[in-house]
């Protein structure tokens, strides 16, 4: 026993000895970026990204004809040349022209053409490959027309006219043809006919050869025309990125930031705690960490080593937190109740407790940042129990000598007002809203009881309309205003779980995505958020910040309001200073 | 023990496995929502229209084969009980599992399989190293407290019940900020395996990994080898007031010798139970410790499957350690004999 012992002591010695004795880096390190990741990519078949890990890896590895630039709100041209042209045809169609940039190339030097862009819009359409979500997101563009003379030059015929399709029409990655089909088998069958019985065997025996890729692990089969190549992924450890040492971009005389990309090596790290990944950012292990905790973040940004090795960003983002009526429930049926329960809110006090202070309040949906379409005239909801109970008299409430709140509601019954708030179990910024409300609501006469509930339960719940309030986490983005499955009639059992429309809503939401200038989605929009701060299906409590920290030795990080928070490929090494 | 006493024993075992994965597999498809893991991603994305989302939730429970029915008989209210033939999802995942085939990940779409086999390499190493070095950091203690050193027994067991009762996610994150923090001992990594580029020759490489999994498997060891050494201690004890002990002293046997030679093999007894217990932990994995660490083991695939409700991974990781679970139990029984021929099994 004792040998054994000793046997090992001596084995765990050595190891580290000789760990410790051997160098840790090498020469790619002082070039590589590492960033935090707290989830894995878990799959990066093209067909199938659903992670904002899979996303940010795709957009590295395949360029799309448009891209969404924050600072200018709209998607800009990225693979394309210049933004596309549109034209309607008929009252249902629209033909949206693009031009591929011509420096454009593959790998293997060959031009990105427009029979690459019929190639994948054929892929994201073939039978017996997982299309349906490209189908649900792309199926309104039903055909593409090559132009005969310029063959970088293409017509995509969409169905529907609204702007949002167009800008969504630029939006998948660009799949190389003389890789997935180098034989051009699908090149002469047209786009609308690929599930006719008659293209069937083409159809599957390309759908078997592109399942036998194994997209989904090894990516690194289907180089794209982006600025990076996959060199390493261990599923659940980390992920490397290549900068190619000849992207076709580099030779633009002045790339717009789509097109740039300085890191030479992007690895990124899966560190799913957040304490470890603190840790390993002040240790030096990882470079940027980003959607920090407040919590984590106040700490750094005050600790003195810290503050002289790492740099602190934080940006608005378009993510919100929104307590939810249930507008099925007889008690919360009224605007006048919902606009009443949204006074007991204590949003600055909300905003101190879960994010450090760090957060905007809005009034609706629309983020603040977004200067030209939030309704600046709307005031901010503010904590005002008293308000709360004058507006319950308004509608109809009657305070009880007990304290409680009824009234009459239809068929003579009485109707009193207690209320469930359901969230997401182990959500400590959910619970602290609830209790706050809770707290108010109890000091007011109003009976809540707190429903954490794990998540898929809740989900069904929140779909069936089985609850009364709801507190939950929406994102938006400044590209798209779309609000049909939040809050149109057609959302309802869907995305619109609160179950509001009303007439005036449904319309607004529909005109919208069809208004033809800024001036008019202002209009437009404005008006939408005033109808939603009377209607009040859900209080917007507050816009969250996105936190990010990095290393020094990085320079000033590109922040952005979207996940993953940063533009990983804009990111510069800090220049050091020569030493004589 | 005659060979179909051994195979009843088996027998009873596997049957009592495949009821609790059919539990399983029937609460966790019948009670949560079918859509719950398609949700988050689907909401998420904006550019899916009201309208199409609906019928695109539909597709993707197709091809996961959720649409059909749960189980061979169904009960609706207003239809009463229905036979709905095997054209059901217990029918297919048993078919499946009775061929060896555990399913596809909703959330990867690899064979679950291959990704437990992939956990299993981070998290072997780990566990049965904490698993090993607990066995015999036990033994070691209980011993040498009985045997050469009694009189600090008393205030060990004291930290060893203090330990006893702190919960992993303490002592984890106590070593993590004692050992691999730069404001106070920087000896450790804070998380992983280290880093892909730095090549280690095969000399190194066991070196390198157990440096890396110093902290990962601390915790573990403070964790178990507690309970093992306060168990073992005890037995220990009730041996040594035995009069074969006496006898053996009286012949001049020394302390140490005493406890070696004559009092472990009999205190053993009741360890057996916990160290074979220690099998399908060593396949579950540790979660905490491989969430902390960012280890990509087996906990952490299983709490993130049941976190994003990738039921076919979670099914999957309880069907191999309810299989550890039962060789375990085969182990202990084997192990129970071998150590006390006296004892027998009955079927």
């Amino acid at each position: 026993m004792k040998q054994i012992l000793f046997g090992l002591v001596l084995l765990v010695w050595a190891g580290l000895g000789l760990s410790a004795c051997s160098p840790t880096t090498t020469a790619t390190s002082a070039e590589t970026i590492r960033i935090r990741w707290a989830r894995d990519p878990d799959n990066l078949d093209p067909l199938l990204v659903d992670n904002p890990s899979a996303f940010e890896v795709t957009n590295l590895l395949h360029c799309s004809l448009l891209k969404g630039n924050e600072a200018q709100n709209r998607f800009v041209p990225w693979l394309a040349e210049a933004q596309p042209t549109t034209r309607p045809l008929g009252d249902s169609l629209l033909l949206v022209t693009y031009r591929l940039r011509p420096q454009a190339t593959w790998d293997n030097g060959s031009p990105v053409l427009a029979r690459d862009v019929a190639f994948t819009l054929k892929v994201m359409n073939c039978p017996g490959l997982p299309i349906e979500r490209d189908q649900a997101t792309f199926g309104f563009i039903r055909n593409i027309q090559l132009d005969a003379h310029d063959p970088r030059q293409f017509t995509l015929v969409c169905a529907g006219q609204s702007g949002d399709r167009v800008s969504i029409s630029g939006d998948f990655s660009i799949l190389p043809e003389y890789v997935l089909d180098p034989r051009g088998t699908l090149r002469t069958v047209p786009l609308p006919q690929l599930a006719l019985p008659r293209f069937q065997s083409v159809a599957q025996a390309f759908a078997r050869r592109y399942q036998a890729l194994n997209l989904a692990r090894h990516p690194e089969r289907l180089p794209g025309c982006g600025a990076y190549t996959l060199t390493a992924w261990q599923p659940g450890r980390y992920l490397t990125l290549r900068r190619k040492a000849r992207w076709w971009a580099d030779s633009l005389p002045a790339p717009p930031p789509e097109l740039q990309a300085f890191p030479p090596q992007l690895t990124y790290q899966v560190i799913p705690d957040a304490t470890t990944a603190t840790m390993a950012l002040r240790r030096g292990e990882i470079d940027l960490y980003a959607l920090m905790p407040a919590a984590e973040f106040a700490r750094l940004q005050h600790a003195s080593p810290d503050q002289t090795s790492l740099r602190f960003y934080t940006t608005n983002s378009y993510e919100f937190l929104t307590a939810n009526f249930n507008v099925r429930r007889p008690a919360l049926r009224d605007a006048l109740t919902r606009q009443a329960l949204t006074y007991l809110f204590d949003i600055p006090a909300l905003i101190r407790a879960t994010q450090q202070g760090a957060a905007s309040p809005s009034a609706g949906p629309i983020s603040p940042r977004i200067a030209r379409y939030y309704n600046d005239s709307l005031p901010l909801p503010s904590f005002s129990p008293a308000r709360a109970a004058a507006l319950l008299r308004q509608a109809r409430w009657q305070r009880q000598p007990d304290g409680s709140w009824q009234r009459q509601g239809a068929q003579a019954t009485t109707e009193r007002l207690q209320l469930t708030i359901s969230y997401r179990a182990g959500e400590p910024s959910f619970e602290t809203v609830a209790l706050q409300f809770r707290s108010a609501a109890l000091a007011l006469g109003i009976p809540v009881q707190l429903h954490p509930t794990e998540q898929s339960l809740l989900s069904r719940q929140l779909r069936a309309g089985e609850y009364d309030m709801n507190i939950r986490q929406l994102a938006g983005n400044p590209f798209s205003y779309d609000f049909t499955s939040l809050l149109h009639s057609r959302g309802i059992g869907n995305g619109n779980t609160t179950g509001f429309s009303t007439p005036q809503t449904d319309r607004l939401i529909e005109a919208i995505p069809l208004a033809t200038s800024p001036a008019e989605k202002a209009r437009l929009l404005r008006k939408f958020q005033r109808a939603l701060a009377y209607e009040r299906p859900f209080s917007v409590l507050y816009f969250m910040r996105y936190r990010v920290a990095a290393s020094r030795r990085l320079g000033v990080v590109p922040v952005m309001g979207l996940v993953p928070g940063y533009e990983a490929s804009r990111i510069r090494l800090e220049k050091k200073p020569t030493t004589r | 023990m005659k060979a179909p006493t051994v195979w009843r024993h088996v027998g009873r075992n596997l049957v009592t496995a495949w009821l609790v994965l059919s539990g399983l597999f029937l609460l966790t498809r019948g009670l949560t929502d079918a859509t719950s893991y398609l949700q988050t991603a689907l909401e998420a994305d904006s550019r899916i229209q009201a309208a199409e989302r609906s019928q695109l939730t539909r597709q993707l429970l197709h091809r996961a084969g959720l649409d059909l029915p749960l189980f061979y008989i169904s009960f609706e209210p207003t239809q009463g009980w229905q036979w709905e033939g095997t054209a059901n999802q217990y029918h297919a995942w048993a078919a499946n599992l009775l061929q060896g085939r555990l399913g596809t990940s909703y959330r990867s779409s690899a064979p679950v399989s291959g990704l437990l086999l992939e956990a299993l390499r981070y998290t072997l190493p780990l566990t049965v190293l904490a698993a090993v070095l607990s066995a015999m950091v036990s033994v070691g203690l209980a011993t040498t407290l009985n045997g050469r050193y009694p009189a600090g027994r008393r205030a060990l067991l004291y930290l060893l019940h203090a330990l006893q009762a702190a919960p992993l996610f303490l002592l984890a994150t106590g070593l993590l900020l004692l050992f691999a923090n730069p404001d106070v001992l920087a000896w450790f990594p804070a998380f992983g395996l280290g880093l892909e580029e730095e090549s280690a020759t095969w000399w190194q490489a066991p070196g390198r990994l157990l440096y890396h999994l110093a902290l990962p498997v601390g915790s573990l060891v403070l964790m178990s080898a507690p309970a093992l050494t306060i168990q073992l201690d005890a037995a220990l004890q009730h041996e040594l007031r035995q009069p074969y002990v006496a006898t053996a002293r009286a012949k001049g046997a020394a302390p140490s010798q005493v406890v070696w030679r004559h009092a472990l093999r009999n205190a053993l007894l009741p360890t057996i139970t916990l160290l074979t217990e220690l099998l399908p932990n060593l396949v579950a994995g540790a979660v905490v410790v491989e969430v902390l660490f960012a280890l990509p083991g087996m906990g952490r695939l299983l709490a993130e499957a049941a976190a994003t409700q990738d039921y076919p991974v979670l099914l999957g990781g309880v069907t191999l350690v309810v299989l550890a679970r039962v060789v375990a139990q085969l182990l202990a029984d084997a192990l129970y004999l071998r150590t006390d021929p006296r004892i027998r099994l009955q079927a």
